[in-house]
Order: structure tokens, then sequence, then C-alpha cells
């Protein structure tokens, strides 16, 4: 009876409003609320002027909440743990978030622009059906678009800044739900472009499903799912080994699918190949910035104490990320599915950072994910100028001898492409050498050398789709380069980007620097 | 332990005869309730209709319940060949037994003295009581698609869609009217509700409440004007088509049951449970007290089976797409509104606002919303008229030629007494492209 | 858990009712065999041969299901916030019921601009 006993002690206002710190909420709750207020445009606005209106709005919010974390980085002196402890508003987190929200507006540039077509007038319509081309004849676009990738850029930053699991569960919900709707959105081959959707949410929601057990676990170990707590009780060695290590690995599982790191890879080539390739560049970009930023937060916040524990298994992970992305990416003829197995290749040269477990790691990691970010959003942007009669000429063949037919764009692909292979006086090496530095600072030499061989592997794919492109005859009816200027704007925005943090790499080294220089806060 | 206090306090310590009598009763209570009320509803309706009604098993035909019962006992238990057996034979069961166990937390009364035990006249009540009514309710959902399901038959199939759909979507609606009622009582225990209505019945307070709660008390109950799920003359008898004998019989003592239940739950949210009628309490200090309260309890949840029959009685059965609309556009809207409403005027005044603000600021919001939705119905209604981009998908639905299949218009010269033969060329030509 | 047993009890005694009512009424009708009669009901016609697993039915349902699932949980948080009401100490309470209500509602004004509350 103990609990009718509290119910008839109940006193008229005895539960205090909570303490939010709006200001420091404040780009999340923009992007969310511009998101919200997108879905009401969607609802009341007629369907001509809808695209009109999103799109400022889309990039209004972005750019705002950009701001804002500019501000707070500059004004504030942010450690702090906000909405009673939920999230965490520290250096490192300002600097993912504001990493996820530049790289948004820059994926942004590609999907508003319309020329391009990449994105289906009307999702809900039968692949081949009367309907769809009613849809592509009367020019509507499915402007629904633009609230999901606000809800799903929301979601990252929200991600990044998690402070206990079940804020971080949240969050990866949010993030992952509109992007599984987004990658179906395709114009072109619909049923790849659906079949992508399908496979994405199944195995999301299958390593959601992990994340959330593993959370339980560990809750079950600590008492709590804050982070911090959860960091006292390893600490403390306070309850059951079993519990700890199982709900360790079960939360690593659903990070790493996040990461898309081997052997939770498996859905990145299909997701990378069918989704539509600005949606590909906002995921391989933003995705990925936040997936390793709650990574990042989970092991050296919570699972500190823990690293003699994990650290065997994430090697582990991060050997076999390199070498599998990096070995499979050579048998890949299709350009989005080479990409997207660099990029598990590049998940696992990260995952380096995240090992050293130390200031210098944090800091290689954060510069090396805005490096990455700009150079694949390039080269994504790249793909989608490629094209032919049905659409983006993803085959590597349909690419042989662009360099002489459009020598600026395929000289701009080839630097991209550098870039990721790690040629110095490209951000790629930069980013490279600040992780492989930190890991050998920390013990990891091993993995620095499996590192650099299959950079090296790596290397040897790039450079043969930069021979196809320079050195090999032109096909009579090869695909045309369709500039234009959104387009044109991303892919210089990515190489200038990829060039200065290559050159010229100090001023950003340091941001880097100064937001690791406090880890995270607890 | 000891069980004086009032309230939720007072549960949980009844010794085992109690707690067994109590079960048993109400079970009794229930099934005569659906014997009688079958009896009623049948000479109410004939009354209605001019005619007399049941009257030759018993006196007054009151047996006339028990003889249906037996008579389905004694008939052939079909079971079609195509059935998903197992199913089949379980759907009545799922269907019923939830029925019998919301009943188990309506108050009957307050405390009395049965063989010198202390107790509260109610089979048990929880924290989360009205939780477990909708609960069985959603239970009793099942039954039905299950039925509708294993039937293997379309009208079936049909029947028990359209009735899960239209209970899923009444529900909404009926537990949005609940939130305004928790509020008030500040607890979800029937107890504390019927005693939180001690001096105002909560259908008086909360009136739209109420009124939302009847309308969706008959889509829940899939009782005319909302019976679309059985629909005689589309559906035969919708998803027990299959269902004969004592099988059947299961299916329509639920539904009796679900009736009772509701106008229960009815009578304890809104009603006052077992408190008197007002001017009783005002001449006869000692009618909320003893075994009295059950007689109160009685006469309003009999009311309510009586003007759910009226109803029967008066009014026609809805389309089904009126009826979605109602719930969806229309009752839950409204309930939403309402229950903002009643929370912002509570914060105020416990915030200490006083009258004549509440009054401006209630004043000007109302205005700002009618300002709103006139000009909103300005900007809607000249939007449609020229809006050039009407939904595609609207416009395919239209089309005379559903699924491949040429379908006539509805607008046939010939439906109006124009000669077929002058009309056969342009039904071809406007029916097939 | 003394609270749930009365429950447990009537459970039992309505389960125990009822399966003995569908058994009692297979066993004891008549059994007069006849292959009409073990045919789906179909007023009389010859019945529609069922499409393997059920075949498919409007999509109209599905969706109804899934809104009712999506206006459900708004209720699951209603609940407790009614029940604790009177407990609120200013008016945060109720304003972040407000501004909650309002998001589904954004997400209710977009269904119902784009149809999917009609049911044709």
């Amino acid at each position: 009876m103990t609990g009718s006993a509290v119910l008839n002690t109940v006193a008229i206002g005895d539960i205090q409003a909570p303490h939010l710190e709006y200001g420091q909420l404040g780009p999340m709750l923009l992007v969310f609320g511009v998101a919200v207020l997108g879905v009401l445009v969607e609802a009341l606005v007629g369907r001509g002027w809808r695209q009109f209106i999103q799109v400022p709005l889309t990039f209004a919010g972005l750019a705002g909440a950009f701001v804002w974390i500019l501000v707070l980085g500059v004004k504030d002196k942010p450690l702090h743990v906000a909405a009673e402890g939920a999230v965490g508003v520290d250096a490192p987190t300002l600097f993912l978030q504001g990493t996820i929200l530049v790289l948004a507006l820059v994926s942004l540039l590609l999907i508003a622009d319309r020329q391009n077509g990449a994105f289906t007038p009307q999702a809900s319509a039968l692949p081949g059906s009367d309907a769809e081309r009613e849809g592509i004849a009367s020019g509507t676009v499915q402007s629904e678009l633009y609230p999901l990738m606000l809800f799903a850029v929301g979601g990252m930053m929200l991600f990044t800044a998690a402070n206990d699991l079940l804020t971080m569960f949240v969050a990866l919900e949010v993030m992952s739900l509109p992007l599984y709707i987004m990658c179906g959105l395709a114009r072109r081959r619909r049923l790849l472009s659906q079949e992508a959707a399908v496979k994405y949410f199944l195995l999301g929601a299958f390593s959601s499903a992990f994340f959330l057990y593993g959370t339980a676990l560990l809750y079950g170990y600590a008492g709590s799912v804050r982070l911090s707590d959860i960091a006292t009780a390893t600490g403390n060695n306070a309850g059951s080994e079993p519990l700890l290590l199982a709900g360790i690995a079960l939360l690593s599982v659903g990070l790493l699918f996040k990461l898309g790191a081997v052997p939770f890879q498996a859905w990145k080539p299909d997701v990378y190949q069918g989704a539509p390739t600005p949606v590909t560049a906002l995921m391989a970009s933003c995705t990925l910035v936040a997936a390793v930023g709650a990574t990042l937060r989970v092991f050296y916040v919570a699972l500190e104490n823990m690293s003699w524990d994990w650290r065997p298994m994430m090697w582990g992970v991060a050997i076999l990320t390199m070498l599998v992305g990096a070995i499979i990416a050579i048998t890949q003829t299709d350009l989005k599915r080479m990409l997207a197995y660099s990029s598990i290749a590049h998940a696992g040269f990260l995952l380096t950072g995240v090992i050293a477990t130390s200031q210098a790691g944090l800091s290689g990691t954060l510069f090396y994910l805005a490096a990455y970010g700009f150079t694949t959003i390039g080269a994504f942007a790249v793909i989608t100028m490629v094209r032919d009669a049905g659409g983006e000429a993803g085959h590597l063949s349909r690419w042989a001898g662009l360099g002489k037919r459009s020598p600026v764009v395929a000289g701009v692909f080839a630097f991209f492409l550098l870039a990721f292979a790690g040629i110095p006086l490209t951000s790629g090496f930069t980013g490279k050498f600040a992780v492989f530095k930190a890991a050998i600072d920390g013990g990891a030499t091993p993995l620095v050398v499996v590192g650099v061989i299959s950079s090296a592997i790596a290397a040897f794919f790039y450079l043969r789709v930069i021979v196809v492109m320079f050195f090999s005859e032109p096909a009579a009816d090869g695909p045309a380069v369709v500039t234009t200027i959104p387009t044109a704007a991303a892919v210089a925005l990515g190489a200038t980007v990829t060039v200065v943090l290559g050159v010229l790499p100090q001023p950003m080294l340091d941001v880097a620097g100064q937001a690791a220089s406090h880890l995270f806060v607890r | 332990m000891k069980c004086t206090t009032e309230g939720i306090a007072g549960f949980g310590c009844d010794p085992w005869w109690l707690i067994g009598g109590k079960a048993l009763v109400i079970f009794v209570f229930l099934v005569l309730t659906v014997l009688l009320s079958m009896w009623v509803e049948r000479r109410v309706i004939g009354r209605m209709q001019l005619r007399i009604g049941p009257n030759r098993c018993g006196p007054f035909g009151l047996l006339q319940g028990l003889a249906d019962g037996v008579k389905l006992a004694l008939k052939e238990d079909i079971v079609p060949a195509g059935v998903d057996k197992v199913v089949f034979w379980l759907a009545p069961v799922v269907s019923a037994v939830p029925a019998f166990i919301s009943f188990i937390i309506i108050p009957f009364g307050p405390t009395v003295s049965i063989f010198g035990h202390q107790t509260q006249l109610q089979g048990t009540d929880l924290p989360v009581a009205v939780l477990l009514v909708l609960a069985m309710s959603s239970m009793g959902i099942y039954g039905i698609v299950l039925a509708g399901w294993s039937s293997m038959s379309p009208y079936s199939l049909l029947g028990g869609l359209r009735s899960s759909a239209q209970m899923i979507s009444y529900e909404i609606a009926m537990s949005l009217s609940f939130v305004a009622v928790f509020m008030f009582a500040g607890s979800m225990s029937t107890s504390q509700i019927v005693a939180g209505q001690q001096h105002i019945w909560y259908g008086v307070l909360l009136l739209p409440s109420f009124l939302i709660y009847i309308i969706t008390m008959m889509g829940e109950s899939n009782r005319i004007p909302f019976d679309l799920p059985e629909g005689e003359g589309e559906l035969v008898g919708g998803f027990h088509t299959e269902y004969s004998s004592l099988k059947f019989a299961m299916f329509f003592l639920a539904e009796y049951i679900n009736l009772a239940t509701l106008s229960a739950l009815a009578t304890t949210l809104f009603l006052g449970g077992w408190h008197a009628p007002p001017p009783i309490t005002t001449i006869w200090a000692g009618a909320n007290s003893g075994w009295w309260p059950v007689l109160w309890f009685l006469i309003k949840i009999w009311a309510f089976i009586f003007f759910f029959i009226w109803l029967r009685g008066s009014l026609p059965r809805v389309r089904y797409d009126q009826l979605m609309k109602l719930g969806w556009k229309v009752l839950m809207p409204i309930s939403l509104g309402w229950i903002l409403l009643v929370a912002t005027i509570r914060t105020a005044s416990r915030e200490g606002l006083n009258q004549t603000q509440l009054l401006i600021y209630g004043g000007i919001t109302i205005a700002v919303v009618l300002v709103g939705s006139f000009a909103w119905d300005l900007v809607a209604t000249s939007g449609r008229q020229v809006d050039p981009y009407a939904e595609p998908e609207r416009a395919t639905a239209a089309e005379p030629a559903q699924g491949g299949f040429p379908v006539p218009p509805l607008d046939l010269p010939h439906y109006h007494g124009v000669l077929p033969e002058t009309a056969a060329r342009k039904e071809v030509s406007s029916g097939t492209h | 858990m003394d609270l749930y047993i009365p429950i447990i009890v009537l459970g039992v005694l309505a389960f125990g009712f009822a399966g003995f009512s569908v058994v009692m009424g297979a066993l004891s009708g008549p059994k007069r065999w006849n292959k009409a009669k073990l045919e789906a009901y179909e007023c009389g016609i010859e019945p529609t041969p069922q499409p393997v697993g059920g075949g498919r039915f409007p999509v109209k349902y599905y969706l109804t299901a899934m809104l009712f699932i999506v206006f459900d949980i708004e209720i699951i948080f209603l609940y407790p916030w009614a029940v604790a009401f009177n407990r609120f100490a200013g008016w945060f309470g109720l304003i972040e019921m407000v501004l909650f209500i309002a998001t589904v509602l954004v997400a209710y004004a977009y269904i119902w601009r784009r149809g999917g509350l009609e049911w044709d």
C-alpha cells in the first residue's frame, strides 16, 4: 500500500518545471522548429509554391542554426550539461554540430537543384505506372524532402550532443527515419531506390534494437542511462561484469552500424547506390559525422575506464573495416558503389582516432570528419553532373575518356579521389596524418601500419578511375556533363575546402585542437 | 491487513471468498443484464415500431433471451471447410472474455458490510483502472478481426476490417474525452473518479467531453447509427457471417456486455457513479450510504441502455465515409481543443488570474480563432476553384475504370428515365476509356 | 498484486464460461453433412475462391491503423499529464502540452490536407 500512500500525499504544485537552457539548445530547437514549419508549409501551401518556400526556409533554418553555434562557440565558454543532463553542450559537440550544419547546407545545394532531377515527382506512384508519368509531366516535386532533411539534420545534431543513452536513442531514430524515406525517392531506377530504402530501414531498425538492448543492459549495470554515471559505475566496479560487457558489445553494434564499420557494413553499398545521389552525399557526410560524434562521446565518456576491455574489439573492427573497405572497392565498377566502399574504409581510419582515446585523437578525428565531409560531398556532386539519357552515368566504363571531353570536371573529380587516397597537399593527407599520429602516440602502431597499407590499396582503385578518365578513348555516345549553378557551387566549395585544408590546414587544426582541448563534458 | 480507508487503499484486502463472490456476482449480473437487455430492446423497439414484440416466453416474454440461447445451443455448429480452425474457434472466446473483465473495476456502490466484512462494492480498483477498460476494449477488437479473417469469406473479412477500423478510430476520440475527467479527478482509478463527483457530476462540468463520449460510445459498440460492420444490406452479417450456434452467441453476448460496460463507464465517469441524483440527496441524507447507491447505479445504466435502444429505433445508418469523417475530422479536433481549453482555464485560475482577465483573454482567443477560420475558409474555397495543381491521386480515384474494370458512371442517362437505346453509345464511350 | 487478483478470477470465470459454451455448442447441436453448407456464405451464389494468404485489401485500413498508433501514443502521453495536472507549478505544464499537441496537430493538418483522412 505504499504506492497509494504516496498518492494520497500529493501536494498542489509539487512538480516543478525542469530547467532548460534554451540558449544552448537553440540550434537544435531552431532546426526542429523550422522542420515542423516545413510540414505546415506542406499542409497549407499550394503545390506550385511549396518548393519556392521550402528551399529558402530550409536554408535559413540551417544557416541560422550555424550562426547560433558560432555565437555559442565564440561567446560562451561552452562546457555545459543542458536540459537536466540530457544534452551535453561542449566544444567538440559544437564543432561537430557546426560541421554537420555546413555539410548539410552544401548538400542542400545538391538537393534543391531541380535541374539535376534526382528526385521522383511522386514517391507513392508505382514505378512505370501512369500515375508516375503524369507526375513527371506535371513537373511537381515531392517537397516533403526538405522537412525530412531538416528532421534528419536535427536528429544528427542531437545524436552528437546526447549525454544519456536514451536521448541518444531518440536522436538515432529521429535522424534515421527521415533518411530511410529519402533513400527511396530517386527518380531513375526507382526499384533499386526502393530496395535501398527497405534494406536500410530493415537493417537500421535491427541495429536500433541492438542499441536499445545495449542501453537496457548498461542501465541494468549502472542504474542510470547517463553517460557520466555509467563512467562512475565502471570506475567503482559497481555491478555485474557480464551485463556491462554485453551492454558495451550491443551498444557498439548499434553505433558501428551507423558508421558502416565491418562487419556491419553490408547496407552501405546498396543504400549509397540506390539512394538519390544528393541524399547519398548527405548521408556520406553528415550521417558519418553524427555517427562518429556519438561513438566518440560514448567511448570517451561512458566507457573511458573500460578501454582495456573494448580496445581489442575496436582494434579488430578498425583493421577489418579498413582492409575490407579498401579491398572490395577494387572490384567495383559502379562509381557510387565504389565511393560507398571507400566510405567504409574511411570509417576504419576514423575508428583509429576513436581508439586513441586522447585529446590528439579527438582533435584529429574532428578535423578528419570536416575534411572528409567536404571531399565526399564534392565527389558525389560531380557524379550528379555526369549524365546520359538514363540519368546519371554511374558505371565506370561510361566515364572513359571524360578527361578529354570535360577536363575540368574530370580534373576536379580526380582531385577528390586523390584527396580520398590521402595524397599530400590535399585535406585527406592532413586528416589521415592527424589521426594516425594520435594513434601512434596512443600506442596503436600496428593499426597505423594496417591503415597505411589499406590506404595504398585504396590508392590503386582511385588511380584506376583516374586512368580510365584520362587515358582511354571517349565512347561515341558517352555521357554529357551537365553543369548547373548550385551543383557547380557545391563542387567548387568541396574542392576549395579540400585544397585549403590540404595546403593551409593549421587554422582548422587549431580550431579542432581547441574544441578538443577539454574533451567532452560529463 | 485492515481495509477501512476509502479510495484505492481500500482494495486488495478482501478475503478469498469475497473475491470469488464479487467475481461471481459481476458475472451473473452481466449475463442477466444481457438476457434482460435483449428482451428490453426487442420490446422497446417493437413499441416504437407499433408492434408488440416478444411476449410468449414467460411473463411478458421475459424469458425470450434464455429461449434464444437454448435454441442456439441446439442448432448445428457449422465450421465451414476453408476456415482457419484454431483461430475460428478462438475468436469468439477472445471476443467474450475481455468484455467480462472490463466490468471488474466498475464501482457499484460505497463501502458496505458483507457478513461483517467491510468492503467496497467494486470488484477491484487499480491506479490505472480506466486504462484496463480501454485495453480490454482493444482486446475485443482482436476477437472481431480474427473472426473476420479466419472465416476466409469476403463478407467476413470486410466486416472484420471495417469494424476494427471503425473501433480504433472512435477509440481515439473516446480516449480523448476521458482526459478532462482525469484532470479534474487527478486519478484514473474509478473509485477516485466517483468520489470526485460527490458535489457535481463531471457530465455537467465537462459537458462537451460527455457528449463526445456518448457519440463515440455508439461507434465503439458497433450499433446503429454506426453499425456498418454488420451492415445487413451489404455484408450479410459482417464478421460473424460464418458463425453459428453458441459461437455466434458469444459474439452476441460480447456485444451486449460491451453495451452494459460502456453505459456503466459513462455512469462512472460522467454521471456521478453510484451517487444519488441531486434532488434526492437534499431531502434524504442517507441516499448515498449502505446498499441504496446500487439502485441509483442501476437506474443510471439502464437509462443509458434505454438511450441506446431509443437511438436504434430513431436513427438511420450513416455511410462509412461519413462515419470516418465524423471520428477523425470532427470529434478528434474538438476533443483536443476542449482539453486545451479546460487545461488553460484551470491553470489560469490556479495561477490567480481573475475572472475578468480570463474572460478578456478567452474572448480574444475565440475571436482570433473565429476570424482565422473565416479567413481560412475564404482562402481554401478560393484556392480550390483556381488551383491548377489538383492532387493527381484523387483525380485517378474518380476514374470510372477502377482497377482495370470498366465501371459505368453513376449519372448514366438511363438511370434517369432516358431510353437505353439512345444512351448506349454514350455509355460505352464514357465508361471504358 | 492483490489488486489484480479479482481481475484474474473474473477472467478465469469468463474464459471457463466462454470455452465451455463454444465446446458445448459443437457437441450439443445436430451434425448433418452437406457440402454446400460448408462453403463460405455468399448469399447463395458460388463462393469466390479465396486468394492465397487472404489476398489484398485496400491500403486505407493500414493507413488508419498507422494513424491510430500515432494518435494513441499522443493520448498515452496525455493521460499521465492529465492525472498529474493538479500538481504542476506554474504555466510550464500547460505550455509544454500545448506545444506537444500543436506539433501533433501539424502532422494532423498534413494528413488532412493530403487526403489521408478521406474515405472514398
